[in-house]
């Protein structure tokens, strides 16, 4: 029989989506011999222009915004110097490494794990693209507070704001007037429809003729669901509250073992452990976190933030890992 | 009040700037006739002026320049422990530090990982010790990453700190001048427990395919990018290393070597050497690697390069080179050069090529 983990490793919302999106979804169930109507298609930017503050036109959608990431790196990058923070999330390094034959990283380092903007900005000018998370992944830290001494050297700026509804800050409605600039978003997270994977990316003017063509027929039960969460987002709201609250919560918590933990402002926590392969241990007692062996060291791990349940179960665990190790 | 003990190696780090790569034995004495200057009583003087809490100390000190003559010149009262032979050697400071032992809370020492081993043999896991660094060999983990972080943790130890076991490393010098690096771990001395303050202990260099071709990328990048109009010199190291295989110039792996127009101009510098090249050569750079495991870029196991070197060369030529796997255990790079000013114009973020036309911008702290 297959061992039941407790899942905090991939940033999902632990709460499933209201009633009434999930019977959104069935109704694209019953319709899955048909392909996704250009009229849902576009029901869906229209409401994504207005949740997000971003003409319609600037908005492409895709199953995911790692793929729209991964895009825009592939297709921009060419005869560019492509300048991403280290650590980030991983598809960015990936792309920057696959496709990037010129790549900068800025290493965040402890304790802030803060960006030195002034620094970023002496390399930049119209040939660079720019590549940042903000809020970061893993660190939970917000890097950009400002934009526009970037965007003013003409290098071409990607921000995904993947944890947007979580820190609050996010320039999406800055593109209409900065056509180098680009965000990227998801439901995945704050919207509780991970499955359903609607990513978007809100593309200033000098991208888009460059997705033209793009879009792509996105699964029907996903965007009926979409369409449905953004009818009403109170719930979203009152998730990502309760989620801020036990993320302060766990926070306190792991503060208290004497161990690193990082201010977030995301549904996550980046906590340095003192464990030497901290994520393995975990898992052996039945908590999949994420690893950061390849990012930082193994001392670090990143958590998602759970159900309160969750939550005990993984502090009672890494309490547990933590005295285990002091008497090594 | 704390009693606080305080031993000198005044022979230590001596052999840095001479290209002797240590100054164990006798070797010392090699270091004079080659117009070596002592190195410890710079680095003492800056470590005790930073100590906040030096009116909460009583000090209990090794005779003349092994400790008593730094205290006496900034009129701090002291106790004298034992006495010194005229020929300062290791035996003085075991003898020394065996005797002080009963009557201390702390032990300072002033030196590199020779004058670890002696004290470990000495005092072992009875008192815990502050390491300030001022050898040439400095590869283990009980030093402070400059003699102002070593103040520091006294001042941290006065208050209330934890302690930690650290390791006591120490490389075989015959072996290093024969272009081997081969560490032995000695044992262990208790610190006070800084993280922050302490340096990690050098970690062995990788040999694994990744790592292999990210050296070769790193050799590719800076060979495309060389200038005939420019010398190079090269740090020690296997990424280095990697540079000068590519181009088919035998380099010694853990000395200064300077290269122009793709050609050996200089083998196993020291700063005697290399201040003459700078006089003939009218631009130059510096190529280096950290040391894996604590970051270093000057002040640990390239002295030659001293901060009078550094400080011609300018930063804007050093070339800082490294592969990915080895930086990713580093929160930054760091600078220890015995010139707190030189090492502030090395602080903040420098460019260190990973691969061929690849880079990570990392901070530099001191």
């Amino acid at each position: 029989m297959l061992k039941k983990y407790i899942k905090l490793n991939m940033n999902e919302m632990p709460y499933p989506p209201p009633i009434g999106i999930i019977n959104s979804a069935k109704k694209g169930l019953s319709n899955l011999n048909r392909y996704t109507s250009q009229k849902s298609l576009e029901m869906l930017k229209n409401m994504l222009s207005d949740y997000s503050k971003a003409p319609k036109e600037h908005i492409i959608l895709s199953s995911g915004s790692d793929l729209l990431i991964r895009e825009m790196i592939h297709l921009f990058s060419k005869r560019r110097k492509t300048i991403v923070v280290d650590p980030t999330f991983f598809p960015i390094t990936q792309a920057a490494k696959q496709f990037a034959p010129n790549t900068m990283k800025i290493r965040l380092s402890e304790p802030s794990f803060d960006l030195p903007i002034s620094y970023l900005v002496d390399e930049l000018n119209e040939q660079s693209l720019v590549v940042i998370d903000s809020p970061n992944n893993p660190t939970g830290n917000i890097l950009l507070k400002g934009i526009e001494d970037i965007v003013e050297t003409g290098a071409y700026l990607l921000i995904d704001e993947a944890y947007y509804e979580f820190s609050g800050i996010g320039f999406a409605e800055f593109v209409k007037d900065h056509p180098n600039l680009a965000v990227t978003r998801t439901m995945d997270k704050a919207f509780s429809l991970a499955g359903a994977r609607i990513g978007y990316l809100i593309a200033g003017k000098t991208f888009l003729n460059d997705f033209l063509g793009f879009d792509t027929f996105l699964p029907l039960p996903g965007v009926y669901a979409a369409i449905e969460a953004l009818k009403n987002i109170d719930y979203v709201k009152k998730n990502v509250n309760k989620i801020i609250d036990e993320r302060k919560r766990v926070q306190k918590e792991v503060t208290k073992m004497g161990i690193g933990v990082y201010p977030s402002n995301t549904n996550f926590l980046l906590i340095k452990t003192g464990v030497p392969d901290a994520a393995r241990e975990l898992k052996k007692a039945g908590v999949l976190v994420f690893d950061l062996s390849n990012q930082l060291s193994s001392e670090f791990i990143r958590v998602s933030i759970g159900t309160k349940d969750e939550n005990n179960f993984f502090l009672l665990s890494l309490e547990k890992i933590i005295n285990q190790n002091s008497f090594k | 009040m704390k009693r606080i003990g305080l031993i000198v190696n005044p022979v230590a780090g001596m052999g840095g700037s001479v290209g002797l790569k240590g100054t164990d034995g006798n070797m010392y004495k090699k270091a004079l006739e080659m117009n070596a200057k002592p190195i410890t009583p710079e680095r003492t003087k800056e470590f005790l002026s930073y100590i906040k809490n030096i009116e909460n100390i009583t000090f209990f000190t090794a005779p003349g320049r092994m400790g008593e003559d730094y205290l006496r010149e900034i009129n701090i009262s002291f106790k004298v422990v034992g006495s010194i032979s005229e020929n300062v050697s290791a035996e003085d400071t075991k003898k020394i530090a065996e005797e002080m032992v009963k009557k201390i809370d702390l032990l300072i020492f002033v030196g590199g990982d020779g004058t670890a081993r002696d004290i470990y043999d000495a005092v072992g896991l009875k008192k815990p010790v502050v390491a300030v660094p001022s050898g040439v060999k400095m590869f283990s983990s009980v030093f402070a990453v400059s003699p102002r972080a070593a103040a520091e943790m006294v001042d941290s130890f006065i208050k209330g700190t934890d302690l930690k076991e650290e390791e006591v490393l120490d490389i075989d010098e015959d072996a290093f001048r024969n272009n081997k690096l081969s560490a032995t771990l000695y044992g262990y001395l208790n610190v006070p427990y800084i993280k922050r303050l302490l340096q990690s202990g050098k970690e062995a260099s990788r040999t694994d395919k990744h790592t292999m071709e990210d050296k070769e990328g790193i050799a590719r990048h800076i060979i495309e990018e060389m200038d005939d109009e420019i010398l190079y010199l090269f740090g020690p190291g296997t990424t280095t290393k990697a540079i000068t295989d590519k181009l088919n110039l035998s380099k010694t792996l853990l000395g200064v070597d300077a290269v122009f127009k793709r050609k050996l101009v200089g083998k196993d510098l020291n700063e005697e050497g290399i201040l003459k090249l700078l006089k003939k050569y009218n631009k130059v750079r510096i190529v280096i690697t950290p040391i894996g495991g604590n970051g270093f870029i000057f002040g640990r196991g390239n002295k030659q390069f001293t901060f009078d070197v550094i400080r011609r060369i300018g930063k804007e030529n050093i070339i800082v080179i490294g592969t990915e796997s080895k930086l990713r255990n580093l929160n930054c790079l760091r600078v220890d050069t015995g010139s707190l000013e030189v090492d502030k114009t090395l602080q903040g973020y420098i460019k260190v090529v990973t691969g061929y036309r690849e880079e990570m911008m990392i901070e530099v702290r001191c």
